[in-house]
């Protein structure tokens, strides 16, 4: 593949700042150009990590899921509707197994079945109100550490677009997504 | 781009009976069950929003024409302003007779609808809002309106049009949107901080009872109904327009709902008061207060932790946060409370705290990526690029769900 995504980004980024911007004379056209120049920086920063991140995902909403399922296994309180949710998980995981070499699947295949996964532990978090309350604080307990999760990945994700007043603070995201130079899949 | 899940495929390509569903789930005031359903009905015709609007020119005249009963009046100078995330914005000349003998040339703007925006709202509604604040506090004078677009091709409302600056100079590198984390140097912090507060306790002190407001449900006092309604709003958008579930959401959402404090007395909330949206003159005097499309009878503790929220506040210049990048949050809260007599509960205030990023991250993190996604925008790059606004939003609102229920 030649040349990289990376070339190809970065010639536009160019070209639009140093050649388009200057010669427009408009104030709205010159802030979408603008835009246009810091996603296109954005995307050469982020653009060899997508298929990762959502590999990392996989895996993760897989974790967690399981995790569900177990503690939902070892209740007896678990109302109808729960059980439902987790009957959609096995579902789910026929269609892409928890052991499925999914690194080997394409991309949209992955988006596809994390998309499924986070629907469904919408759904959980939704009827947390029917669980009873001994099922719901281990629920709440299992979650924390996956919601802390998320928030430290997507923070990482958006880190270069300059929203984030604590950037600094910020893990960039190679350095979150691999670790000794695999993707870090260990803690999930 | 494809339709992962059966929701997903719903929210793209709305079914009738998907629309009726979304209408029964969440409780809303009239008003935004009528903009969020003509939304959803709208998503199902294939139009890409178009930037020109050269073809704007012709209507206008005929409109205003009608609204004024003028023939003889001239338009020209048809311009669009940069800026205005959520409504595209136009200024024109208009040359007409306001009163018999008098012939005048006066400069004018359009708060226009683009396909589909990034909030979901009623052109009647703002301006009957804005009418309502006219004399009271410094905004803009709405002269005209068409709430449906039937006429300028989409909903519209016509203002006078306003001198004075929104966005002082910035330091170098530090171009922001819309207001977020603007800097302010000292002097202009002495000047308009004050007069910041002072009008939004003005605001929330306004007698709506005795004002034209007729497109505003009314919630009971005393109640968790203005709750009720202003929630049902953000999780009905969420729900109609995200690309993509996300369980930080889910979990704020319920957390938003079993602890929704009372409201005593509902007062006017602006629903988008900070800095960004207001204008100031020459001789540091706050001109005018914009962006009131989002306004609802509800707690005035809603205005005050949008005003301070971290992620829209800048920093003083020993990086000290600046609630709306004007005052110290200590020294905003006193001086509201001086002003309009109203106690600040901070339990409320951190409860309104949590609502404010999730609103943010409905607004960045769905509804703006919905709109760039389906191009229905005048704004599709920056919609894209303002999803990170989005997660930082989510990111904050799980750390505030984590002290909540610690």
């Amino acid at each position: 593949m030649s040349p990289e995504i990376e070339q190809f980004l970065s010639g536009m980024k160019k070209t639009i700042e140093e050649v388009v911007m200057p010669n427009l004379t408009d104030k709205f056209a010159q802030e979408q150009a603008g835009i246009v120049a810091a996603s296109l920086g954005f995307l050469g920063l982020i653009q060899d990590k997508a298929f990762h991140y959502e590999l990392l995902e996989n895996q993760e909403y897989k974790g967690i899921l399981q995790a569900v399922i177990e503690l939902l296994d070892n209740t007896f309180s678990a109302p109808t509707s729960v059980k439902e949710t987790s009957a959609k998980v096995s579902e789910q995981f026929a269609a892409d197994k928890v052991d499925d070499p999914v690194h080997l699947r394409p991309y949209k295949f992955i988006r596809g079945s994390n998309e499924v996964m986070k629907e469904l532990l919408c759904v959980f978090i939704q009827q947390q109100p029917e669980m009873p309350a001994e099922l719901r604080n281990s629920f709440e307990a299992l979650m924390k550490p996956f919601f802390k999760s998320i928030e430290l990945r997507e923070r990482s994700w958006v880190k270069a677009l300059g929203f984030d007043p604590e950037a600094e603070q910020q893990a960039d995201i190679a350095d979150l997504l691999y670790k000794d130079g695999y993707l870090n899949i260990s803690k999930s | 781009m494809s339709h992962y899940t059966p929701t997903l495929a719903n929210r793209a390509q709305p079914s009738a009976q998907w629309i009726e569903k979304m209408r029964a789930s969440y409780p809303v005031e009239s008003a935004v069950d009528e903009v969020f359903t003509r939304k959803l009905h709208s998503r199902l015709k294939p139009v890409e929003h178009t930037m020109d609007f050269s073809k704007l020119q012709q209507p206008l005249l005929e409109f205003l024409q009608g609204e004024t009963g003028q023939a003889d009046i001239v338009v020209a100078n048809l311009k669009r302003l940069p800026g205005g995330a959520s409504k595209e914005q136009f200024t024109f000349d208009l040359t007409w007779q306001p009163e018999p003998g008098k012939r005048e040339t006066r400069r004018l703007m359009i708060r226009m609808d683009p396909t589909e925006s990034i909030v979901e709202t009623h052109r009647l509604r703002e301006s009957q809002v804005l009418r309502a604040m006219w004399g009271e506090v410094p905004v803009p004078e709405v002269l005209w309106i068409d709430p449906l677009g039937e006429q300028l091709g989409h909903p519209a409302l016509i203002a006078s049009f306003l001198e004075g600056t929104v966005q002082p100079e910035q330091p170098e590198n530090s171009e922001k949107m819309s207001g977020v984390g603007m800097y302010f140097k000292p002097e202009l912090r002495d000047g308009l901080s004050q007069q910041f507060v002072d009008i939004l306790a003005k605001i929330h002190a306004i007698d709506w009872r005795k004002k034209d407001l007729s497109t505003f449900d009314i919630p009971q006092s005393n109640s968790t109904q203005a709750n009720e309604w202003a929630i049902g709003l953000w999780e009905r958008a969420w729900n109609e327009d995200t690309l993509s579930a996300h369980p930080i959401m889910e979990r704020a959402v319920l957390w938003l709902k079993e602890n929704m404090p009372v409201v005593g007395e509902p007062v006017i909330v602006h629903g988008d008061y900070r800095t960004g949206n207001f204008m100031y003159t020459d001789d540091l005097e706050i001109n005018a207060i914009f962006d009131w499309e989002l306004a609802y009878y509800g707690d005035y503790h809603d205005d005050l932790s949008w005003a301070t929220l971290g992620l829209f506040g800048g920093s003083d210049e020993e990086g000290k946060p600046l609630s709306s990048s004007l005052m110290y949050q200590e020294d905003f809260l006193a001086r509201y409370e001086r002003a309009s007599g109203n106690k600040v509960d901070m339990k409320k205030l951190s409860y309104y705290h949590i609502f404010s990023y999730y609103k943010i991250a409905v607004i960045a993190a769905a509804t703006s990526v919905r709109v760039a996604y389906s191009r229905r925008t005048h704004l599709d790059a920056m919609m894209n690029f303002a999803s990170g606004l989005g997660s930082v939003a989510t990111s904050e609102l799980n750390r505030l769900l984590d002290k909540a229920t610690a």
